[in-house]
């Protein structure tokens, strides 16, 4: 009867037959219907999302099951159909769940009362399209032996690598070795003490956890003893405190949950502990396990439009291209080899690397304890690149994706603590400026233009950067850092300052390579092309002010603000009254000045404002007097100057303690003599260099049969060096010589001034000289004063103090020793040379009065400012009349 | 009365059947088995077959209160099953022999439900 079947019925009983163990649910139609024909409908319930507590979703999820299940049944059973959670510390999803149902009054009713769960705030519905999205799972990935992981719990251990040993066979389970966090007992000693609530310390407890090192059988033997049990399974395997060692590695069975499996990133330095550890020494680095921990995380690689990639995975694979475009995960490449050559396809970055050649100049750039190391890629092999170091002449091995093409150009760019374009001292007198950076030395630009090569040891000090140096370039202006300047004459070449030192600046330039653009030349040959910020630079002429340090020192005075390493401005701190403008009438203090301006701050308005100086009347805080803060200044000056001689200032004037010193006038001339060689007076040293030719009055000077023109003339000029001038006056010089000068000037402080005066001199000279005094203009009226009885007279007056009988007795012969007989004989013309910028002004502003204060004042100021870093004017002072004078005369001679 | 609730407290021990996906504790596997694999997977009383069988890391919590209307389980697959708790996700793979038993011997296509089966 069976024959008489057909195959096919045949088939079917035996299905019956045999198939019935399959289960009647679930499984009954074993087909498994493909995805896509589940994708949700319009006939399907919805679904909502609720929010509810973050953390909590799982609770909120069984609680509804017991509610479904208790109302089951009963006539008000919960209308929902589902619901479910996609909550997790690092999910999208948490903080809601999501309920299917028919209506949303359904979940309303299901939800109603449940803890944590709240679907009176807004439910949001899920679009169709997006409901399987809701339940996307992806695949953890799998565990493989030898794999990187981080530890999570305990915490002890949280974030430490361990390497899978194994897995077992669920794949819940692994076995994994670390470096253990051992203290052998050490601190548990203390924590087994009973602690205030007679309760014992949990283990655990915070704390600074032990560091990583790898067990010590022997350590543990001596703190505790009993714990420590060999171990069967191998030669260095122990058993300590319940744990399993296995040559130091701490190996124990972990939950996968407790292991972070993603974004492991392990360095090769936490690697290299693990390869270390080998017994017989080899280095059994699994660098192929390392690289398949670190695909994974293969979002941390960066390639950059221009890098060479090759592909290693995939239907691409073996493609080599250059990177044009990065975009997210997609990488476009210009193939630049085999079949596909010119070709441009898109890749995802995963089955990407870096591909490298042997000889490729490469920099490490991230990912390893090698970062920035610039090497030399030796050998490849697959993504390990081994490279042979610049610095270190040793081979490092490196995945690819670590490296980076180096610029050849740049190389390391520093050296230690150096680097290019550092400022460095060489010796107490060279400093130099690092062009060049090697492996292991460095080659330097000194401030004399020669380079140097270098080790790092040979530098004695590396100069910081001085934000606030200022040197004056050729035209006085003040220069700065970042400034532009062009070299005066020579090559001409232009370039951005990058360091002062003294009276020499290194430059950068662009237009060069030669040692890296720096070069160096001096502060005085250098014409301002653009000064940084637009500083406002003295439009004619030098400003002494700025650049005569004896001018910035100021004096101990009253009124003087404080003595700042530059610039400080007598202005400053000073009581003014606005002559013009808006502001006009108006009292305030000068809170800052430039060349031109001051910012004020208004006693009327609490505000500061900036004025044109020249719109500015100083008055005396006090007594509200108007007051010249130059010839002020010039008064402390002499005191300040340390000008011994002049005391401290205009009171001092007084005490004739000086006298004695400028009577000295002939010991003093020594003296100067031998501040000579340090001669600074910027007249001077011009002479000196010959750069003086600067005033042409200077030249003149010494040779016009009249010198005191040539030297007045100067005065009045602009050139303060003019005032140089006036040592080529230096027909003074012998004057002053001759006269014995400084006998002369003390007969003539004794005396009635002007004749002593134009006796000393010989009057007739003097004579002339006043007027052409007076013709030189800045100094006119005032200078005739000066040389004249009046000048005297108001000396008294202008410091108040000296009794004119001290003025003249004492401390004028004193002054005016040096000073008068210079300024009318020999030195005055030393001393206007540098002075004159100074009092000029002072004169011209006040008239008269200063005048003699000024004259005093200045000259040792302007000596003092000769004297760039000595102290004492006198020695500056000194040496030039002789020099400049001597030499003059035989010329005149 | 409402079997499928599990206090927070007990919620640790929770394990999810690697076939079915159903979320039970272990205590409750051993006892009863899984209601819907029994027939083959044996969980009854085997404590080695549910550490086999079920696993401890699962995400994804439904609670399924109505298996035939509901497009969740039709998604997941879980139409037909009875009503109670499950995961979307179960972590872990059925031993090799299971496998290949419910497949010849039962007819049953596994479907592996650790996600590495979703593309189809």
């Amino acid at each position: 009867m069976e024959a008489s079947l057909d195959a096919e019925k045949q088939a079917e009983i035996l299905r019956e037959r045999y198939g019935k163990r399959a289960p009647a649910r679930g499984f009954g139609d074993s087909v498994v219907v493909p995805k896509r024909l589940l994708l949700p409908s319009v006939e399907d319930p919805s679904i909502w999302a609720v929010r509810c507590k973050e953390g909590k979703e799982r609770e909120v999820v069984f609680s509804i099951i017991r509610r479904v299940e208790e109302r089951l049944g009963t006539k008000n059973e919960v209308p929902i159909i589902s619901a479910f959670e996609r909550g997790g510390v690092n999910s999208v999803m948490k903080g809601y769940i999501y309920v299917e149902a028919q209506r949303q009054n359904d979940i309303m009713i299901a939800l109603d009362g449940i803890l944590n769960v709240y679907p009176r705030t807004k439910m949001i519905l899920v679009e169709i399209k997006d409901m399987p999205d809701l339940l996307r799972v992806t695949k953890t990935p799998n565990l493989e032996p030898g794999a990187w992981v981080r530890i999570r719990k305990p915490a002890k251990y949280a974030g430490d690598l361990a390497q899978i040993l194994d897995v077992t066979e669920n794949g819940l389970e692994a076995r994994v070795r670390y470096i253990p966090r051992l203290d052998y007992g050490v601190r548990d000693d203390a924590l087994a003490a009973l602690d205030a609530n007679g309760k014992r310390k949990r283990p655990g407890a915070p704390g600074p956890r032990p560091p990583q090192r790898l067990f010590s059988e022997v350590e543990a033997r001596k703190r505790q003893p009993r714990f420590v049990t060999a171990s069967n399974a191998g030669p260095n395997c122990w058993n300590y405190m319940g744990d399993e060692f296995d040559n130091g590695f701490l190996v124990k069975d972990i939950k996968i949950q407790a292991l972070e499996v993603k974004d492991v990133n392990p360095t090769l330095e936490e690697v290299t502990k693990f390869a270390s550890g080998a017994e017989d020494g080899t280095e059994n680095l699994d660098l192929k396990a390392l690289a398949a921990s670190l695909k994974d995380s293969n979002t941390n690689v960066a390639y950059v439009p221009g890098d060479i990639i090759e592909v290693y995975h995939g239907e691409q694979r073996g493609v080599v291209g250059k990177a044009t475009n990065v975009q997210g995960d997609i990488v476009t490449l210009q193939v630049t080899e085999g079949d596909l050559k010119g070709q441009t396809i898109e890749v995802p970055n995963k089955g990407l690397r870096k591909r490298f050649r042997a000889g490729d100049h490469v920099k490490v750039i991230g990912g390893s304890r090698f970062r920035d190391e610039v090497g030399m890629v030796v050998k490849i092999v697959d993504d390990r690149v081994t490279l042979l170091t610049d610095q270190t002449n040793t081979e490092i091995t490196v995945f690819s994706k670590d490296l980076r093409e180096a610029d050849d150009i740049g190389g390391q760019g520093s050296l230690g603590q150096y680097s290019l374009l550092d400022l460095v001292q060489l010796d107490p007198t060279t400093v130099g400026c690092i062009v060049k950076v090697d492996r292991e030395s460095l080659v330097v630009l000194e401030q004399h233009g020669e380079t140097k090569q270098i080790m790092p040891s040979q530098i004695t000090n590396l100069l910081p950067k001085r934000k606030t140096a200022v040197a004056a370039d050729r035209n006085g202006s003040e220069i700065r850092l970042d400034d532009v300047v062009r070299e005066y004459g020579g090559q001409q070449r232009q370039g951005k300052i990058i360091h002062i030192h003294r009276s020499f600046i290194f430059l950068h330039t662009n237009t060069t390579n030669e040692n890296a653009g720096v070069f160096v030349t001096r502060a005085s040959s250098v014409n301002t092309i653009a000064a940084k910020g637009g500083r406002i630079n003295a439009a004619g002429g030098p400003d002494l002010d700025s650049m005569n340090p004896a001018l910035k020192r100021n004096p101990a005075g009253n009124n003087a603000p404080p003595p700042k390493s530059f610039g400080p401005d007598r202005a400053i701190n000073q009581t003014v009254t606005i002559k013009k403008g808006g502001y006009k009438g108006l009292l305030g203090i000068v809170k800052d000045t430039t060349d031109t301006h001051a910012r004020v701050e208004l006693h009327t308005k609490g505000k500061i404002i900036t004025v044109a100086k020249a719109d500015l009347a100083f008055k005396d805080k006090v007594t509200g007097r108007p007051i010249d803060i130059t010839s002020r200044g010039r008064g402390g000056y002499g005191g300040g100057g340390g000008r011994g001689g002049f005391g401290g200032g205009g009171g001092d004037w007084a005490g004739g303690s000086r006298t004695p010193s400028a009577g000295g006038g002939s010991e003093r001339t020594p003296a100067w003599g031998s501040s000579k060689a340090t001669a600074r007076t910027p007249a001077w040293s011009r002479n000196e260099n010959t750069a003086g030719s600067r005033t042409p009055a200077w030249g003149d000077g010494s040779r016009t049969v009249n010198p005191y023109d040539g030297s007045r003339t100067s005065y009045g000029g602009a050139t303060s060096y003019g005032g140089a001038t006036s040592y080529g006056g230096g027909s003074r010089t012998p004057a002053w010589q001759s006269g014995a000068m400084t006998p002369a000037p003390d007969g003539f402080g004794h005396g009635s001034k002007t004749p002593a005066y134009g006796g000393s001199s010989g009057g007739d000279a003097w004579r002339a000289k006043t007027p052409a005094y007076g013709g030189s203009g800045g100094i006119s009226a005032p200078t005739p004063g000066a040389s004249g009885a009046d000048s005297w007279g108001y000396t008294p007056a202008a410091y108040d103090a000296p009794t004119p009988g001290a003025g003249l007795g004492a401390p004028t012969p004193a002054a005016l020793n040096a000073p008068t007989p210079g300024a009318y004989s020999a030195p005055t013309p030393m001393v206007s040379a540098p002075t004159p910028g100074a009092w000029q002004g002072g004169w011209g502003n006040d008239g008269g009065a200063p005048t003699p204060a000024a004259q005093v004042a200045p000259t040792p100021a302007a000596s003092g400012g000769g004297v760039y870093y000595g102290a004492p004017t006198p020695a500056a002072y000194g040496p030039e009349t002789p020099a400049a004078s001597g030499p003059r005369y035989t010329d005149d001679d | 009365m409402s079997e499928n609730f599990v206090a927070p407290g007990q919620q640790r021990y929770l394990r999810a059947c690697m076939v079915c996906s159903i979320v039970m504790t272990s205590s409750r596997f051993r006892e009863e088995g899984c209601p819907n694999c029994e027939e083959f997977l044996h969980l009854q009383g085997s404590a080695d077959q549910i550490d086999s069988c079920t696993s401890q890391v699962f995400e994804g919590l439904i609670s399924l209160a109505n298996p035939s209307r509901s497009w969740v389980a039709k998604w997941q697959r879980l139409d037909g099953y009875v009503r109670g708790v499950y995961a979307t996700k179960v972590s872990g793979q059925l031993p090799e022999e299971v496998k290949t038993a419910i497949q010849d011997e039962y007819r049953i296509q596994y479907i592996p439900r650790d996600g590495s089966a979703t593309e189809d």
